[in-house]
């Protein structure tokens, strides 16, 4: 089982739908798939038309007095499943606080449902905290999406420093652009420059589409209601991409 | 939770959609026609591995299935256009790899097809989510069928749907896979194949009697696999076809007072030629079976070198099971066998029995075990290292000579000490085998390459087979060094005292 998560302190920016269209075609491909909305907001669960709740809440959960697989969500897509949001996911921070290594929660959560599935992507909420600290933690694999400006650039710099400094070894950033227009000449320059400094950059972006901001109207993943799209193919080629990173 | 249901017959699949829908929001997803076949081997693999295997088509797809027959669960399943007849010719992957150690080197056979028309339903919850799959499946001549496919985290739904089929509507749970049904209809069942002996004795028996009737099972079991040897659909049917005509000579040469001295001398000649026109076919068959562990032995560099062996093999062994298969259709060998049917329904006898206690068959197998066992002490006991092959050859037949007699009549003894005892003989029978195959083997691929001399055959080819020629040699030669030990086993003393104790006592 890998560990995905869609991490950025920036908000609006494209974890969610990252998320679920990765997960989705992850599912397509074969791999037993979850996705766990941590954003207390609860898009990605929105987006499959699920509840945002769960029983007992986040107390109940971190207490240890359910495992996560008995909150686990069927979604309409084959291979694909998901742990909704809960509105009392605001307060994580202050019960991981309560913990003795608040950090390992996550990762101890997840770890009995290793030979369920294949991937699991976490659905982060935009912030830096004691969760975010724990998702490095549980995380394989930190996919941070980044819109081509000058700033998003600094702020990637310190986030990778954050990772190395810490004890965050095993995580491995890799980050992608996201909301690219091709048309604006800033995006362009700024993306060259950064494929030239970051070589775990991938190569694939995902374009700015008005099909993917209609994902709240059609709650599904994009692929699912526009599959011939430019988008579309931008995330499948992700997909592919962040695969065959993992396998180096 | 039951998942899968039969509607009553009076309930049509539109009903029950109907009734559904009347108290939740569905959706029809899809609704097609279907083929489905069920594949397994001729000896009920598959269905004694707790699989039934589904070949689905319909206009949208084609699709080869695994279930597991007592959970329903799905174990494997690949998109298929065409159902290969072994499991080697499928695609890697989970299909296979479940296929192949099951099946072996059987062929799947197709065993019955189903027609009918299947829906896909959708429940969904108010948010438009889905919260429960169900199909429908109306088959032509079977009641219909309900499966329900519950989504994770949703059990509720499940739960009220249940209970409303069932109270309301009168479906019934069911957890026999469809196929048996689709079987029954046709008057079969499964498994009705097994190459085991299967015909029951009693002690009491007259000696003729049970005979005849452990005939009358080998005899069906001839006819049985006669076709699909004629067929040649896979090499298990003339393996099994060899041994009972190995199992009724066995008998025959143990018979000569139940039978008259002129049908025996007959049926004899019979049998042998029958052991004789197959022996071929059936050695290059094990050759071929064979021939992917031959491959590995030879050193990585040459192993490609052997291919055309393989392909002067399939050769070969097409032309021979062709002239097989026209001696099979022969008119000597139809009538022969129709008469010797005839003879063992015949009403016995003329010669009345000699004595009352002679006359049983749990005497007649007493002795006959013992004498035979006997025979296996002296003739193993005078072997050393100076004595000629033939001397292992001759033992080697009068061991399985006993180990038929101690199956046929297996069941007049204590089940546990007859299995334990047929145990000692089997390991002793192991070397002596495989002595004899080596043997065997070396010699005809000496035999072949003369043949493959005649027909512009890369050197490289000779070479190879040089190679496995030499390896045979290797491995003949440990078998017979482990003929001694293995022997001393057997004739222990306390192996020794068992069968006295069990078939010489009368002595
Ligand atoms: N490539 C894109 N093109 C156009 N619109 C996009 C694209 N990606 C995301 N959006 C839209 O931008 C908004 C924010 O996207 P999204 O929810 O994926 O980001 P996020 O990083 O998860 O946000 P948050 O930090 O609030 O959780 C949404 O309305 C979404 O539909
Ligand atoms: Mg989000």
């Amino acid at each position: 089982m890998k560990i995905l998560a869609l991490y950025r302190i920036k908000g609006g920016v494209g974890k969610t739908s990252s998320a679920v269209n990765l997960a989705y075609n992850a599912a397509l491909g074969g791999y037993r798939t979850l996705v766990w909305d941590l954003d207390p907001q609860g898009a990605s669960t929105y987006y499959f038309r699920i509840k945002p709740k769960i029983k007992g809440g986040s107390k109940d959960l971190m207490a240890g007095k359910r495992d996560l697989d008995g909150l686990i969500k069927g979604t309409d897509f084959a291979n694909l499943d998901l742990i909704p949001a809960d509105f009392s996911f605001r307060n994580l921070d202050l019960l991981l606080d309560d913990k003795k290594h608040p950090t390992q929660q996550l990762k101890k959560r997840l770890s009995p449902l290793a030979k369920d599935y294949d991937f699991v992507f976490l659905d982060c909420p935009p912030s830096i905290s004691l969760l975010s600290e724990a998702v490095f933690k549980a995380a394989d694999v930190l996919l941070s999406p980044v819109i081509p400006t000058t700033l998003s650039l600094r702020t990637l710099a310190q986030l990778n420093a954050f990772i190395n400094d810490n004890e965050f070894k095993n995580t491995r950033l890799i980050p992608f652009f996201s909301m690219v227009d091709r048309r604006k000449t800033l995006h362009k320059a700024i993306m060259g420059e950064v494929l030239a400094d970051y070589p775990d950059m991938l190569k694939t972006a995902v374009p700015y589409a008005s099909e993917i901001e209609r994902m709240g109207l059609e709650r599904k993943p994009l692929p699912a209601y526009k599959d011939k799209s430019r988008a579309a193919d931008a995330y499948s080629e992700l997909w592919q991409e962040i695969l065959t990173q993992m396998k180096t | 939770m039951a998942t899968h249901f039969e509607l009553p017959a009076n309930l049509t699949a539109e009903a029950l959609f109907a009734s559904l829908n009347d108290k939740y929001e569905t959706h029809l997803v899809s609704n097609q026609f279907f083929l489905k076949t069920y594949y397994d081997s001729f000896d009920w693999r598959l269905y004694k591995a707790d699989l039934t295997c589904e070949f689905n088509r319909s206009k949208q797809s084609s699709s080869f299935t695994l279930i597991n027959r007592k959970t329903n669960e799905l174990v494997a399943s690949t998109i298929l256009f065409d159902v290969p007849s072994f499991s080697r010719q499928f695609n890697p992957g989970k299909v296979r790899q479940t296929l192949e150690p099951i099946l072996e080197m059987r062929a799947l056979l197709p065993i019955c097809t189903l027609e009918g028309e299947t829906s896909l339903i959708n429940i969904v919850n108010k948010d438009g989510k889905i919260v429960l799959n169900l199909l429908i499946d109306e088959f032509e001549l079977l009641n219909n069928r309900l499966t329900l496919l519950p989504v994770k985290g949703y059990n509720k739904v499940a739960e009220q749907i249940v209970e409303m089929v069932t109270k309301e509507l009168g479906l019934s749970a069911v957890d026999r896979p469809v196929l048996l049904d689709a079987l029954k209809l046709q008057g079969r069942k499964p498994k009705s194949y097994s190459s085991k002996l299967t015909f029951q004795l009693t002690p009491e028996m007259p000696t003729d009697v049970a005979c005849k009737s452990i005939f009358t099972h080998l005899l069906s079991a001839i006819k049985i696999n006669e076709q699909g040897t004629i067929a040649d659909i896979d090499s298990e049917f003339l393996h099994d076809f060899r041994v009972a005509v190995r199992r009724t000579r066995a008998l025959l040469s143990q018979a000569s007072h139940v039978l008259p001295e002129e049908a025996l001398t007959r049926y004899k000649d019979f049998f042998s030629w029958l052991g004789q026109i197959t022996g071929e076919t059936r050695d290059l068959d094990v050759y071929l079976l064979n021939f992917e562990q031959y491959k590995k032995k030879l050193p990585a560099v040459i192993r490609q070198s052997i291919n055309p062996l393989q392909h002067f093999l399939l050769a070969k062994q097409k032309k021979s099971q062709k002239q097989l298969a026209k001696k099979l259709n022969s008119s000597k060998y139809m009538t022969t066998l129709a008469e010797w049917q005839k003879y063992l329904q015949a009403i016995p006898h003329e010669n009345p029995p000699e004595t009352e206690t002679q006359s049983t068959i749990k005497h007649f197998a007493d002795q006959r075990i013992w004498k035979t066992y006997k025979q296996i002490i002296k003739k193993g006991g005078g072997i050393d290292k100076h004595s000629p092959p033939e001397a292992l050859h001759n033992l080697r037949k009068t061991c399985k000579k006993l180990r038929y007699l101690m199956e046929f009549f297996a069941g007049l003894y204590p089940e546990r000490r007859i299995a334990t005892l047929i145990k000692y003989l089997k390991n002793l029978q192991e070397v002596l085998g495989s002595y004899q195959d080596y043997a065997v083997q070396q010699q005809q691929l000496q035999q072949f390459s003369e043949e493959m001399q005649r027909i512009n055959t890369p050197n490289k080819t000779f070479l190879a087979m040089g190679v496995l020629i030499q390896d045979f040699e290797v491995r003949k030669g440990k078998a017979r060094d482990q003929f001694s030990s293995e022997f001393s086993i057997f004739n222990k003393s306390e192996t020794h005292s068992s069968f006295h104790t069990l078939f010489g006592a009368g002595k």
